[in-house]
């Protein structure tokens, strides 16, 4: 995939708060025998020589170009710095950028897309953010303490890694894996200790695979649900109650809906029933009434102020169910019981929910096939790149363009981007995978501007 | 009709000139700058890994190897009687060198890692330098006259107006104008971006920029007025005037762009354009004296340019292997010195 005539220097970003193991990555990278000459540009010191390595200190200058313009910030410092390693005889094979623990990655990754000189003589290949497993919760997901440069560093990251993973449990760890895939679905993410992984997990990775980091985690492209979990049941005719405690919410929704047999085909079709169930307008039910069942019956049960609430169900048709429920029961202590028992359902899943972070980080990924109309993308991508450029921190794509052999790949940084023409694609089937990273998106908006850029 | 007819007379001739080289020579260096020495015997070259070459105009024979900067070089300035040399580099000093004996006579701090800038005076003994945002004025004997305040970020560029009674330095939000005997600074001429060049009309008139964001600003040094010129392809590093005051020759992309200030230009006026180079033009220099414009690209070439507002034409190029690194006139505007990035340096009579 990498074009056999790039002769430009390729460069990594190195993020990471301070004590996420940023500088200990750097360090390893410096002394790991990787046969590269590497030149640093870091915040810290002035200008040393390591062996064959090269660290120059910046002092971090934000410069706004266009009059003022906040999405083309740019790093100053890094276009001068960088212009002058240009020039030494003693050429560099790798540039590695190491930034502040609190330095936002956006003016750092626009300088290479707004000055000609840094984009004909280096590559940015990747933006690599060291993460604090213990503590990177506080900045991502804590009211009080949540940073937007630690939100950008994970968001804007190509490779992320998992560092201190010694100090949190697995399931931990697993919960923060899930968490950083729902803000950046795009970055590949290593768990590390002491930073020790392989250099080209993170050196010459060659930013641009979207289609690996889309093969790799399909899961990503799945929908948002708006319920969190379901389970299934098998219920015999008869009565049965829906016990709910105090929870979060006043209201929940719930929908049960019956199941043919208890197979994968069915159960997917229920899915997709439920989602078109909970599309439709919520009917309240009261304490004590009776629940209704079945696809189109959106049900907001409505808890009382204190206490246990029940719900009356009638099956009159036994076989087996899926009860879907817009939050976990767990949050509610909430269950199912026939006459005389607690029931335990026969299989759970839980379902990435749509409603949580508005405000959040997210990824938005989307796939349609087809042919592509360029004009009508190109005004597409510019109305919404001028409202929303802000908020759309990393954009990738690889499209597919009326009348054009090859596969268009681009990629942008808030309101700048890069595209061209990469190989063939022979027989491959010709689609389109775009893939947003960024603040306030909203899915459907996207995905239905998209669809309407498709040739006619 | 008529006019048709003039034109078609005056259709560019023959180039008229021609380029004699008079010596050549190769430095395993990018010459990061070439200066001529005021009485033009020597050529200095400053090589980016450090070393400073001191050639004989004439022959190209090397009269010193000046150590230089241990890390890099980055800029050189002669002093107006020729007898001392000041560069700065990233060992974070300002040196001065006599270059008739080719020893260091001073090692300056510059107040940071990167000495970037340096300027003396062209009519006096004063020299000042620039380091990050530190801004400071040194004599000959490399006593320390004065600091600045600090800028408001990286200093880009210092320039002296030609007649030595002001200089002004470019940063990130414009032109800072000074007058070398007070501290505080005459003038701001402030932009919203990165400013990269400057260059003092020869009269004093106007102080030209090349920005980052691919704009060129004039100046107007006696109300403060700003006149933008935009539409370049790429941002500008390459700004000359002519000695009359007249054009600026101005890079930022494959064509020389020049602007007329005769009448009421250059604000809305079409500028005169040059097209030849096949890629960026990053070296523009007019004869001190002459109206000859000598231009050098990223396509190797060089060309010598003759500015006219009707007929300005190519007289004549050459073409180097590499891009062109930099260019300069001789005092006495005959000779042209040469350098492109694989550390060739050719002084060319025309």
């Amino acid at each position: 995939m990498m074009n056999a005539t790039e002769t430009r220097v390729p460069v990594t970003v190195l993020t990471g708060f301070l004590g996420s193991g940023k500088t200990t990555l750097l360090n390893r990278i410096l002394t790991e025998n990787h046969g590269k000459k590497i030149a640093v540009i870091e915040n810290e010191f002035g200008e040393v020589g390591i062996d064959n390595d090269l660290v120059i200190g910046a002092e971090e200058e934000i410069f706004e170009m266009n009059n003022g313009c906040i999405c083309c910030t740019v790093r100053g410092d890094l276009i001068r710095i960088l212009g002058h390693l240009m020039k030494r005889r003693d050429k560099f094979d790798y540039i590695i950028i190491e930034t502040t623990g609190m330095a936002d990655p956006g003016p750092v990754a626009q300088t290479f897309y707004v000055d000609d000189e840094m984009q004909q003589k280096l590559k940015l290949d990747a933006i690599v953010t060291v993460v604090d497993a213990k503590h990177i919760w506080e900045h991502i997901d804590d009211a009080h303490n949540a940073s937007d440069e630690a939100q950008e560093q994970v968001a804007f990251a190509d490779v992320i890694l998992l560092n201190k993973t010694d100090l949190v449990s697995p399931d931990d760890l697993d919960r923060l894996e899930a968490r950083i895939k729902s803000m950046n679905s795009l970055a590949k993410i290593y768990r590390t200790r002491d930073a020790v992984v392989e250099m080209d997990k993170i050196l010459n990775v060659g930013g641009f695979n979207l289609d690996r980091a889309l093969e790799v985690d399909p899961k990503f492209m799945e929908p948002e649900y708006p319920f969190e979990w379901s389970g299934l049941y098998h219920l015999p005719a008869g009565r049965y109650e829906w016990v709910m405690g105090e929870g979060p919410d006043p209201v929940m929704g719930m929908a049960l809906l019956p199941l043919p047999n208890t197979g994968m085909a069915a159960r997917e079709a229920a899915l997709m029933d439920a989602v078109l169930t909970f599309a439709e307008a919520e009917q309240p039910v009261q304490p004590g009434e009776p629940l209704p069942v079945g696809k189109g019956q959106h049900n907001q049960l409505v808890l009382n102020e204190r206490g246990e609430t029940i719900f009356q169900i009638v099956i009159e048709q036994p076989g087996d169910y899926l009860l879907f429920t817009e939050h976990h029961p767990d949050e509610f202590d909430a269950h199912l019981c026939s006459a005389d028992a607690v029931l335990e359902p026969l299989a759970t899943r839980e379902y990435k929910p749509d409603h949580e972070h508005d405000e959040e980080v997210t990824s938005v990924g989307i796939t349609i096939p087809g042919d592509l109309n360029l004009e009508k993308l190109n005004g597409w991508l510019s109305q919404l790149l001028r409202v929303h450029g802000q908020d759309i921190f990393r954009m990738k794509g690889v499209l597919s363009v009326r009348g054009w052999e090859e596969r268009f790949v681009f990629q942008g940084v808030h309101m700048l981007f890069d595209g061209r023409p990469d190989r063939p694609w022979g027989v491959e089937l010709r689609h389109n995978k775009m893939i947003f990273i960024g603040r306030n998106l909203d899915r459907s908006a996207l995905e239905g501007g998209f669809r309407a850029c498709l040739a006619s | 009709m008529s006019r048709v007819m003039m034109q078609r007379k005056d259709k560019p001739k023959p180039p008229s000139a021609a380029l004699k080289t008079l010596w050549r020579a190769n430095i395993d260096d990018h010459i990061i700058q070439l200066a001529w020495s005021p009485d033009g015997k020597m050529l200095a070259a400053a090589g980016v890994s450090g070393p400073i070459m001191l050639f004989n105009g004439v022959d190209g024979v090397v009269r010193h190897t000046l150590p230089g900067h241990t890390l890099d070089t980055m800029a050189i300035s002669w002093h107006r009687d020729s007898g001392t040399l000041a560069s700065v580099g990233q060992d974070g000093k300002v040196r001065l060198w006599d270059t008739e004996t080719g020893a260091q006579t001073a090692e300056l701090p510059g107040g940071g890692s990167w000495v970037e800038r340096v300027a003396f005076n062209p009519t006096s003994d004063e020299l000042v330098s620039a380091a990050g945002r530190k801004l400071r004025l040194w004599n000959t004997g490399g006593d320390l006259i004065r600091e600045y305040p600090d800028a408001n970020s990286t200093i880009t560029d210092i320039k002296w107006r030609h007649d030595g009674q002001q200089f002004a330095i470019s940063a990130y939000n414009g032109v800072v104008q000074y007058d070398p005997i007070q501290p505080e600074p005459l003038r701001r001429f402030q932009w919203q971006g990165s400013t990269l060049t400057l260059e003092w009309s020869p009269d004093g008139r106007y102080i030209a920029t090349g920005d980052q964001d691919s704009t060129v600003h004039f100046w107007i040094t006696e109300t403060g007025q700003d006149l933008q010129m935009w539409g370049y392809e790429t941002k500008v590093l390459e700004l000359a005037w002519s000695c009359n005051s007249r054009y600026l020759a101005t890079g930022g992309g494959t064509q020389v762009v020049i602007w007329d200030c005769s009448g009421k230009g250059p604000a809305g006026t079409k500028p005169i354009m040059l097209e030849g180079h096949q890629h960026l033009i990053k070296h523009l220099k007019f004869q001190r004296n002459g109206m000859l414009l000598a231009s050098g690209g990223n396509d190797g070439m060089v060309g010598i340019w003759r500015v006219e507002r009707k007929k300005s034409a190519l007289l004549t190029s050459a073409t180097f292997k590499d891009p062109i690194a930099g260019i300069t006139w001789s005092p006495d505007d005959r000779c042209v010195a040469v350098t492109d990035e694989i550390g060739t340096v050719a002084v060319a009579l025309l």
